[in-house]
C-alpha cells in the first residue's frame, strides 16, 4: 500500500515538451493577432465610414488566387510530415521545397499587390492617403497584413532551415519534432489568413 | 503510455548523472543555461533596477516637497533635466513616466516572475531543469538590452518618455505634444522587446510545468507558488502579446504617420486605452499572482501549519486570473466610456473581492493557533497580508463608479497602487528572498539586520504611503509637478514635506537589506539543505543545488503543506519522503 | 502520439474541401446579398476553415483532450474583448 503513490502514471499531458511549447507559443500569437484584427474590427465598426465596399480598393482576384496558394503550402506542409512518419526523406524534402516555393510565391504576391496599391494612393500613413474610404482603412490594412506577411517570410526561413536539417538526415521517424512544429506553425499561419483574407478583402 | 517513444530533435539531459560536466566562467555566470543561474542573473538585474526606479521616486519627492529648490548635488544633471538642480517640469514627467515602467516592467515582474518562476518552478516539482534551457537564457538575454534600451533613453534628445507608464494616446502618439520624440519610440521597442522575453519564459514555464513534474506530483500536490506561478505564465502569455499588438501601432502613428490613435486623422485614443488595460489589468495580477503564492508557502512554514483551505487556495487564484480579463474598464470610468459598459466592469470588479476574501481568510486560518515562528520571511509574509488587506479595500472605493469619478487620478490612486505593488509585491518578494536566499547561495541572510531592515520597511512604508489617501482625497492630482501652485494644496505642503523624509527614511533602511544581501554571500553561516524545516523538494536537496539538480529523480508521496502532521518525529515531513509504517496507522 | 492509433487524415480531401469553402466565401461576398447575410455566412465559412485547418492540419483531432482544453483558452478572451470594445464604440460619429 505504501507503494501506491508512487507508482501514479508519469504527469503530464501526454504531448512531448517541442510540441507542447509551441502550441503554447501559437496561443500567445493568437493574441496577438487578437490585437491587430480586434484593432481592424472595432475601428471599423466605430468608423465604418472610412472603409471601401470588397473589391473597390483592394484586388479580391488576385488575393484570392494568393489565398488558394497558401492553402495549397498547407497541405504540402503536411505531406511532408506524413512522409517523415513513413521515413520518407525523399518526400520530406520535396514537399518542404514545395512548400518553400509557395510560401515565397505568396509572399512575393503580397509585395506586388503592395507596390500596386501604393501607386493607387493607398499608403499606411493617414497625411498621404487618397483612396477609397479614409486614412484607417489604409493604417488597419498594412498592419493586418504586414505582419502576416512577416510571420510567412519567418516561417520560409525556418522551412530552408528545417529543409537543410532534413539533407543532413536530423529527421526519423523516432526524431521529427522539428518537422511537427514548423508544420504546427505554418498551419496556424494559414489559418490567421484565412479569416483575415475574409474579413478584410470580404466582409 | 506512448509519449516516450517519440524523440525530439533539441533533447537535453534531463536529470544529473548523465551529461555533467564543467563548463567554463562564460557558461556558467554570463550565457548559462541553467535555470538557478538564470534566476540569480534577474534578481540581479532587477534589484539594480530596483534601486534605479527608487533613486527616481527619491527625485521626484524631492520636487514635491521643495519645489523650485535646488536638488542637493543637482548639479551633475544637464541643463535639458535640471538647471541648476531644480527639476524641470519635463524632466519631472520623465521621471514619473520611467518610475512606473522600470519598477513594473524591470523590477517587480522580473523579480516575482523571472526570478521566483526560474528558481522553483524545476526545484519544486522535482526537475532537473527548464524545458527549454536555453530559450530561458534567451529570455534573460532579451530582458538585458531592453532595459539599457528603457535607460538610454534618458540620453537622447528630448529625453525620455513623459506620457506616464501607461502613455496614454493622443498625448504618447506624436511627439509634438510632449516634446519627447526618440525617447517615446525607445520605450516602445524596449517593451516590445521585453515582451518577447516575458513569453519566451512563460512559454517555458507552462511547458515545464506540464510536461515535467516528478512522479506523484500531481496537480493537487504542487506547492501554491507553482500555481500561482503557472496561472502567472498563463496571464503572461495571453496578455503581453496585445501589448504588442498596441505598441505596434502607437510605433507607426510616430513614425509611419498612421492613425490608429489620433483623432484628427479619425482614429481613436480611446482604442488605445481598451487595448493597453486588456493587456494592463492581467498585468496587474501578473504582479500580485506569485507574491500570493509566496506568501502562502511561508505562511504556512512560520506557522508550522498545513495551509488553510489549499484548493480554495487554488480556485482562488484561478478565478481571479479569469475574472482579471473583465474588469479593465474600471481604469476607464473617467474617458466617457458608455455607463452601461462602466457599471457592467464596476459589477466585475467587486466580484473580484470574493477569491481575494477567500485568499485573506484562508492565510488568516492558517495562522489561526499555529506555533508561530517569527523569522524574518514570516514577518514579511504577514506584513503583506495587512498591507495587501488595506490596498485591497482602497480597491473596491475605486471600483465604485461614483467614489471613482471623484478620486480618479489623485494621490489616492497613488496610495493604492503602491500599497498593492510595494506593501504588497515587495513585501512578497522580500519574504521570498529571505526564505530562498539560502537555497541560492547555501548561506543565510544575517538575521539581526534582516530584522532591522523589517522593522525600518514596514514603519517607513506605511508613513510614507498611508498620508497619501488623504492628500489625494483633498484632490492633489497624481503625476502633478507642484502642489504649491493650488492655494488648496498649498495648505496640505506639510504633508508632502513629511511624506519625503518617509520616503528618504525608508529608501535608507532598503539600502541595509542591499548590503546584507551582498555580505552575507561571503559571510552569511551555512545554511544546511533544509533551515526552514520546510516540506517541499528543493529542501530535499543540497544548498545551493548541483547542476541537474537531483540525483534521481524525486518521487513525491504528499502535498507540500504537511506541518505537525501526527505520527513523526518533525514537525515538518519532506514530499519525497517515503511513507513510514507507522504513520500510515 | 501520432506514430500509431489513428489511420494517416484524409489531407488531400481536406484541401479540396478548403478550397472549395474558399471559393465559396469570395462568391458570398461578390454575389451581393444583404450585408448582414453576408457577414453571417463568410464568419461562419471561416471559422469552419479554420476548425478544418485546427483539427486535421494540426492534427488536434488525435491530440489529448487535455491539449484542446488549453487551446481553447484564448477563445473566451477574444470574444469578451471585442464584445465589450464593440460596446463603447456604437455606431459612429
Amino acid at each position: 500500500m505504501t507503494t501506491a503513490t508512487a507508482t501514479r502514471p508519469e504527469p503530464g499531458f501526454g504531448v512531448y515538451n517541442l510540441k507542447l511549447g509551441m502550441w503554447v507559443f501559437l496561443l500567445s500569437e493568437v493574441m496577438f493577432f487578437t490585437s491587430l484584427i480586434g484593432a481592424y474590427i472595432i475601428l471599423r465598426f466605430a468608423h465604418p465610414e472610412q472603409f471601401a465596399a470588397p473589391g473597390e480598393v483592394l484586388n479580391v482576384p488576385l488575393t484570392a488566387v494568393n489565398t488558394f496558394i497558401l492553402i495549397c503550402s498547407s497541405v504540402t506542409m503536411v505531406k511532408a510530415f506524413a512522409a517523415v512518419e513513413k521515413d520518407d526523406q525523399r518526400g520530406l524534402q520535396l514537399w518542404l521545397v514545395a512548400t518553400i516555393i509557395l510560401g515565397s510565391t505568396f509572399v512575393g504576391v503580397q509585395i506586388y499587390e503592395y507596390i500596386h496599391l501604393f501607386a493607387d494612393g493607398f499608403v499606411p500613413n493617414a497625411a498621404e492617403y487618397s483612396a477609397g474610404g479614409g486614412p484607417l482603412y489604409g493604417s488597419t490594412f498594412y498592419l493586418m497584413t504586414g505582419f502576416h506577411g512577416l510571420h510567412v517570410s519567418i516561417g520560409v526561413l525556418a522551412l530552408i532551415w528545417v529543409l537543410i536539417r532534413s539533407m543532413r538526415g536530423a529527421y526519423s521517424p523516432e526524431r521529427l519534432g522539428g518537422v511537427e512544429i514548423m508544420g504546427l506553425y505554418w498551419h496556424f499561419v494559414d489559418l490567421v489568413w484565412i479569416v483575415l483574407f475574409t474579413i478584410v478583402y470580404l466582409i | 503510455m506512448s509519449q516516450t517513444a517519440i524523440k525530439t530533435d533539441w533533447d537535453f539531459p534531463a536529470f544529473a548523472g548523465e551529461g555533467h560536466h564543467e563548463v567554463g566562467f562564460i557558461r556558467t555566470y554570463i550565457f548559462s543555461t541553467d535555470h538557478k543561474m538564470i534566476a540569480k542573473q534577474f534578481l540581479a538585474m532587477s534589484l539594480i533596477f530596483l534601486a534605479l526606479g527608487g533613486t527616481l521616486a527619491l527625485l521626484m519627492r524631492w520636487q514635491l516637497a521643495f519645489p523650485g529648490q535646488p536638488l542637493p548635488g543637482g548639479g551633475i544633471f544637464p541643463d535639458t533635466m535640471a538647471p541648476g538642480g531644480i527639476i524641470l517640469p519635463e524632466f519631472y514627467n520623465s521621471l514619473v513616466t520611467m518610475h512606473g515602467t522600470f519598477m513594473i516592467f524591470f523590477a517587480i515582474m522580473p523579480l516575482l516572475v523571472g526570478v521566483f518562476g526560474n528558481l522553483l518552478i524545476p526545484l519544486q516539482i522535482g526537475a532537473g531543469d527548464m524545458a527549454f534551457p536555453k530559450l530561458n537564457m534567451l529570455s534573460f538575454w532579451l530582458a538585458v538590452p531592453a532595459g539599457f534600451m528603457m535607460l538610454a533613453s534618458f540620453f537622447v534628445e528630448g529625453g525620455a518618455a513623459g506620457a506616464g507608464w501607461t502613455a496614454y494616446a493622443p498625448l504618447s502618439a506624436d511627439g509634438e505634444f510632449t516634446g519627447v520624440y526618440l525617447g517615446q519610440q525607445l520605450w516602445l521597442g524596449s517593451l516590445f522587446i521585453l515582451g518577447f522575453s516575458s513569453i519566451a519564459g512563460a512559454v517555458n514555464y507552462i511547458t515545464t510545468v506540464i510536461n515535467m513534474r516528478a512522479p506523484g506530483m500531481t496537480w493537487f500536490r504542487l506547492p501554491l507558488t507553482i500555481w500561482a506561478l503557472f496561472v502567472t505564465a498563463i496571464l503572461v502569455l495571453l496578455a503581453i502579446p496585445i501589448l504588442a499588438g498596441a505598441l505596434i501601432m502607437l510605433l507607426t502613428d510616430q513614425t509611419l504617420g498612421t492613425a490608429f490613435f489620433l483623432p484628427a486623422e479619425g482614429g481613436e485614443p480611446l482604442l488605445w486605452q481598451h487595448l493597453f488595460w486588456f493587456f494592463g489589468h492581467p498585468e496587474v495580477y501578473i504582479l500580485i499572482l506569485p507574491a500570493f503564492g509566496i506568501v502562502s508557502e511561508i505562511l504556512a512554514n512560520g506557522a508550522r501549519k498545513p495551509i488553510f483551505g489549499y484548493f480554495a487556495m487554488v480556485l482562488a487564484i484561478i478565478a481571479i486570473a479569469f475574472l482579471g480579463w473583465i474588469v479593465w474598464g474600471h481604469h476607464m470610468f473617467m474617458s466617457g466610456m458608455n455607463p452601461l459598459l462602466g457599471t457592467t466592469f464596476m459589477f466585475t470588479t467587486m466580484v473580484i473581492a470574493v477569491p481575494s476574501a477567500i485568499k485573506v481568510f484562508n492565510w488568516l486560518g492558517t495562522l489561526w493557533k499555529g506555533n508561530i515562528h517569527f523569522t524574518v520571511p514570516f514577518l514579511h509574509a504577514a506584513a503583506f497580508v495587512s498591507l495587501f488587506i488595506i490596498g485591497g479595500l482602497s480597491g473596491i472605493f475605486m471600483a465604485s463608479t461614483p467614489v471613482d469619478i471623484h478620486i480618479h487620478d489623485t494621490y489616492f490612486i497613488v496610495a493604492h497602487l503602491h500599497y498593492v505593488l510595494f506593501g504588497g509585491s515587495l513585501f512578497a518578494i522580500f519574504a521570498g528572498i529571505t526564505y530562498w536566499y539560502p537555497k541560492m547561495f547555501g548561506r543565510l541572510m544575517n538575521t539581526t539586520w534582516n530584522r532591522i531592515h523589517f522593522v525600518g520597511s514596514f514603519i517607513f512604508y506605511n508613513l510614507a504611503f498611508f498620508p497619501m489617501h488623504g492628500l489625494g482625497l483633498e484632490g492633489m492630482m497624481r503625476r502633478l509637478y507642484d502642489p504649491t501652485q493650488y492655494g488648496w494644496l498649498a495648505e496640505l505642503q506639510p504633508w508632502n514635506v513629511f511624506i519625503t523624509y518617509a520616503v528618504f527614511a525608508l529608501i535608507a533602511f532598503q539600502v541595509i537589506f542591499f548590503l546584507n544581501f551582498i555580505i552575507s554571500m561571503w559571510r552569511g553561516e551555512d545554511a544546511g539543505p533544509n533551515p526552514w524545516r520546510a516540506n517541499s523538494l528543493e529542501w530535499s536537496i543540497p544548498s545551493p543545488p548541483p547542476h541537474g539538480n537531483f540525483e534521481r529523480i524525486p518521487v513525491v508521496h504528499r502535498g507540500a503543506y504537511e506541518y505537525s502532521a501526527p505520527g513523526w518525529d518533525e514537525d515538518f515531513v519532506l514530499q519525497n519522503e517515503p511513507p513510514s509504517e507507522e504513520a500510515v496507522q | 502520439m501520432q506514430n500509431v492509433d489513428h489511420a494517416p487524415p484524409p489531407y488531400m480531401m481536406i484541401w479540396g474541401v478548403l478550397a472549395v469553402l474558399m471559393f465559396a466565401k469570395v462568391g458570398v461576398s461578390l454575389i451581393g446579398m444583404p450585408q448582414w447575410l453576408s457577414i453571417a455566412l463568410l464568419i461562419m465559412i471561416s471559422l469552419l476553415s479554420a476548425l478544418l485547418v485546427a483539427l486535421y492540419y494540426m492534427h488536434l483531432k488525435f491530440e489529448p483532450k487535455k491539449l484542446w482544453i488549453l487551446a481553447a483558452v484564448p477563445i473566451p478572451l477574444v470574444i469578451i474583448f471585442l464584445l465589450f470594445v464593440m460596446q463603447d464604440f456604437g455606431g459612429g460619429p
